[in-house]
Formats: structure tokens, sequence, C-alpha cells
């Protein structure tokens, strides 16, 4: 398992689970890659002051991967060693869908699918309203994208030109579960979105990916779908069993730390 | 200016292009509803308008996300797409995030009488009363809407702007107009008669018919349904001990329920709902043909009360 990235953040979020008797382990694992590498090396933010008005939008529409976001919110000092702690508990502010109301560095508070990225719309819209350059990062499921307004946004952002609009897929294939013919890429691509597909679990490609976003000279919004594995990092988990919102046991938990060692 | 003379569509878009030439965070967005009379608006401030396309639920969920960023969304088109189809998006990206916002739907109740259930909508209050920090107002001519919006469009609630067809012929001023405060219109010893929308000259004609009997009805108008007026309906009833309640709206949930909750500590006192009944309207005609077939004329509403 040497190639698998952020076992550090993935080991929290397994005990941030355990703790709080709830969560969704590889939802958040099928995106932790992509989420660190934007909060590491993308978004702009500042998180004394998370609603600075110059800032990055980072928005999480499948919000219930929303334990990869606040790992991240916690190591860049959003959110506090308490409020990990307390995840799920009463009186924290973390649940298992993150509330923008309570959280800092919560854009959106999400969880029913298909909201997320029309808000984004509007954001974006409104920023260039403002004639201010933020940049708006998005990341939805394949699974979401069965949502209708997911395409009325997609229309919507394409038709304004929304060039500072960067929506993720995360394309871990719980979409195809039911609906097979998923082809994620051409119906971007026919939306009229500039379009890249990589391998969502690659460093490089996912820097090589961002890197493309911000250099092209088109004004048309980006679209990076990411091929994810669902569960990645743990093969016990990874897939689309009984493991999507299940708590690990004590010698499960000890097999899964085992793996991400 | 404003003038009461105008019908409400012309006076939505007139005060948008008075209040959004001076306001920068007027943004108007539309569903290709209106987007002819609000060419001057959309000339004036083409940064700032939108036909946006058909599409309700998004133009929602962005309406919302214009708010995020300190903008005055106007969102725009039929009652039941802006309100029924798009009731999670004003819940959730709205409501739950403590955004302000303002939609402002045609197509009250039954307007749009031959274009059949699709293009009615007579849950709106109800709906909208279910949001916290939802505002519902109903304004029955062009004076009211222009004061309404002015009171309210930059305040952090969710404010719905019901616009119907027809309007009432009362003339008010333009201090009248507050919101949250109904109207005493007439004052009467026998009966209350609580009114809105265009069924203020409803009201007005029961009145006549009543005066002829040698009773008096008082009479009020409610503009704003949310936040009610109850203590100007309370004292009005305590008073005359007989209330009737008359609306475009679903018995369930509507106006009459708040106005019955509001009374509902007062002894021995008689309430009537004029409304429409639980069930679709399905037939075809006129606006008035299909007033008569739910009950809402003014012999109809005389003729239930046996008081």
């Amino acid at each position: 398992m040497s190639d698998v990235l952020n076992k550090d953040l993935r080991r929290l979020i397994v005990d941030m689970t355990v703790a709080g008797r709830d969560g969704h382990i590889p939802s958040a694992f099928s995106i932790i890659d992509i989420v660190t590498f934007l909060y590491d090396n993308v978004l702009k933010f500042d998180a004394k002051n998370p609603e600075n008005p110059e800032r990055d939008y980072f928005i999480l529409s499948k919000g219930h991967g929303c334990l990869a976001l606040y790992v991240n919110l916690f190591r860049h000092g959003f959110i506090t060693r308490h409020d990990i702690d307390n995840f799920c508990k009463k009186g924290g502010i973390l649940g298992e869908h993150p509330d923008a109301t309570k959280v800092p560095g919560a854009e959106a508070s999400t969880g029913s699918l298909g909201h997320g990225l029309s808000f984004a719309v509007g954001v974006a819209m409104g920023h260039k309203i403002r004639k201010m350059n933020n940049r708006h990062f998005v990341l939805i499921g394949d699974g979401e994208s069965h949502e209708g307004t997911v395409w009325e946004a997609a229309h919507v952002a394409a038709n304004q030109k929304l060039k500072d609009l960067c929506v993720i897929v995360d394309w871990n294939q719980s979409g195809m579960q039911l609906l097979p013919m998923d082809m994620i890429p051409a119906k971007w691509e026919a939306f009229g979105w500039h379009t890249q597909t990589i391998d969502g679990h690659d460093l490089m490609q996912i820097e090589n990916a961002l890197q493309a976003v911000a250099d092209k000279k088109i004004d048309q919004p980006s679209v990076i779908v990411a091929k994810t594995v669902k569960g990645k990092g743990v093969p016990m988990i990874e897939g689309h069993g009984m493991w999507h919102h299940r708590i690990p046991n004590d010698e499960e938990y000890a097999l899964i730390m085992e793996a991400l060692k | 200016m404003s003038t009461s003379s105008k019908n409400m569509r012309q006076e939505f878009a007139d005060t948008m292009l008075e209040v959004g030439t001076r306001d920068e965070e007027l943004v108007v967005v539309v569903g290709d509803i209106s987007h002819g009379i609000l060419q001057p608006f959309a000339k004036a401030c083409p940064e700032r308008y939108f036909n946006i396309g058909i599409l309700e639920p998004t133009m929602m969920s962005l309406g919302a996300g214009m708010a995020k960023v300190g903008l005055k969304p106007v969102l725009h088109t039929i009652a039941p797409f802006i309100i029924e189809r798009s009731f999670e998006q004003i819940k959730l990206d709205f409501c739950y995030h403590q955004l302000g916002g303002n939609i402002i739907s045609v197509g009250s109740a039954f307007d749009y009488s031959n274009l059949g259930c699709t293009h009615h909508c007579y849950s709106d209050f109800a709906l909208l009363k279910t949001l916290p920090n939802t505002e519902v107002l109903y304004p029955a001519s062009a004076l009211e809407f222009n004061a309404l919006f002015k009171q309210t469009y930059r305040n952090d609630k969710v404010t719905y702007f019901r616009l119907p067809g027809r309007m009432h012929s009362l003339k008010f001023n333009k201090d009248d107009i507050s919101l949250g405060k109904g109207i005493l219109v007439e004052k009467g010893d026998d009966l209350s008669v609580v009114a809105t929308g265009p069924h203020l000259d409803t009201a007005m004609e029961i009145r006549q018919k009543l005066a002829a009997e040698g009773k008096s009805a008082e009479i009020i108008y409610i503009h704003t349904v949310r936040p009610l007026d109850e203590e100007l309906i309370v004292q009005s009833v305590a008073k005359t001990g007989n209330v009737i309640v008359i609306e475009e709206h679903m018995r369930s949930g509507g106006l009459g329920d708040d106005v019955l909750r509001a009374i509902s500590a007062l002894p021995e006192t008689r309430f009537y709902s004029a409304s429409i009944p639980d069930r679709f309207v399905t037939g075809y005609g006129t606006y008035d043909e299909l007033l008569e077939s739910v009950g809402l004329t003014c012999d109809q509403i005389i003729e239930k009360l046996s008081w």
C-alpha cells in the first residue's frame, strides 16, 4: 500500500468514525487526496478570517464525504481538536454533513444532493457581478450527478462563461450501480465545459489537472472527472458494499489501521 | 413614480428599475417570465439582469449563492414553479443558510385559469410559512408592492411577494403600508371580515349587503400574511364575536388557520373560512367563473353565514 496518500488523514477519519459512532469512511477516502491537495496547494483562504471576501470557495456538494473536509479544516486551523473529538456528539459542531452555520470554513450546508453546484454558480455569478476574481471549486459525486439540478447548473455555468468555476466529479462508480450508462466526461464536454479525466488518487495527475485549469485561456468553466476508488487505501472496505455507512468493530479497526500504517 | 392604476407586473418592473438603478446590489433573475416588461431594467443594469433559463430549482439555489456574496437577489417566475418545484432549494439554500432574498411570483392561485392545475398555486402561503426566516406578502395594489418591496428587499429574510392578476380597487396612501401591519379599512360591530389580495373588494361588497340587513361589518385588509398582525385581528374579533377570512388559498395552511389560532383564546367566537377547498381546481373558464366554482363570490360567502 505504499502508493496510498494521506494515510495520516485516513487514520484520523477512521478514528473520528469510531469515536463518533457514525460516518461514511469510504466516501471520504475516495476524495481525501483531491481535497487535501486543494487545501495544501491551491485554495486561497484565511483560517483566522474564514469570511475573507477575497478567499477561494470550496463547496463539498456530496456532503456525506464531509470527514475529508473536516480533517483538512482541522489541519489548517479552521476548527480545533475539540471539534474533531466531538464529531457527531452532543454539543459538537461537526455532523455527518457539513453545516455552514456551525463550521468555520464550510461554505455550504450540503447533504441533500444536487444543491452545491447550483449554489456555487450563484456565488460565481455574484463575484463576476462584483468584478472579483475569487475561484470556486465544487466537489460533486457521480451518484449525485443523477440529480437534474447538476445539469441545470452545468448548463447555466457554461452559458454564463463562469471561467473561475471548477467542478471535480468524484467518479467512484457509485452512480453506475444504478444507471450503468454513465459516460460522465462526454456529458460535461457536451455541456461545453473544459473537461479533463484523471486518476483521483495520483498526486501528479491531480496537480497537472489543476494547473491546466489555472492555465486555460478560454472562458468556459472547468471540470475534472476524477476516477476514484470508494474506500481507497484499505482493500477490505473498497467498493460498494456494506462499508458505505458502517462503523468498524475492534477487529476491523485493527485491520484498517494495519492497512494504513 | 408608482401609481395605483398600474397592474402588478408593471409595478414590479418599474420598481426594479427604480430601486435597481440606485442600488448596485440588486440583481434580477427571471425564468423567461416578464422578460419583455423588464427590458428597461435589463438595459439600465445589464450586468445585473439574467433571463437565466427554465430551471427553477437552480434559479433558486443560484439566487442564494448571490446572497452569499452580499447581493440582493430577486427571483421571478410563475408561482407553482418558483415555490412548489423549488421548495427544497428555498428551505436549504436560502432559509437554512439564513440568507436573504426576494421571490416574486405571478400566476396567483388560479389566475392562469385556463392553463389548468400545472399553472395553479394555492399552497404557497402554507409552504412558506413552514420555513423559518420567511415573510409572505400578498400586495394587491401597485402602491403596496412598491412600498413593501422597498421596506423589505435588503433585509435578511426570504421575502415572498405573490402578485395577483386582479387588484383590489381601494386606494391607500403610501404611509398606510407597513410590513406586518394590517389595515383597518372600515369599522363595524357585528362581524369582522379579514380579507387578503383582491378579496378586499369582496369584503367591501359583503359589508354593503349586510348593511342592508342592519348589520355592520368591520373590514381588515391583510397584505402581510407573515408576520401576521394578530393584534389588530384579535381586537376586532373580541369586539364583534364573528369573523370571516377570505383568501385565494387552500383552506389548509392558509391565512384562515392563522386567524383561527390567533383568536382561539376568545370566548364564543364564530369563524368561517372562505377559501379554496382542499382539492384541485380542475375546471376551465374565466377567473370569475373559477372563483364561483370554489365558493369565493360575495353571495356564496354570505349564504354560508347563518349568523
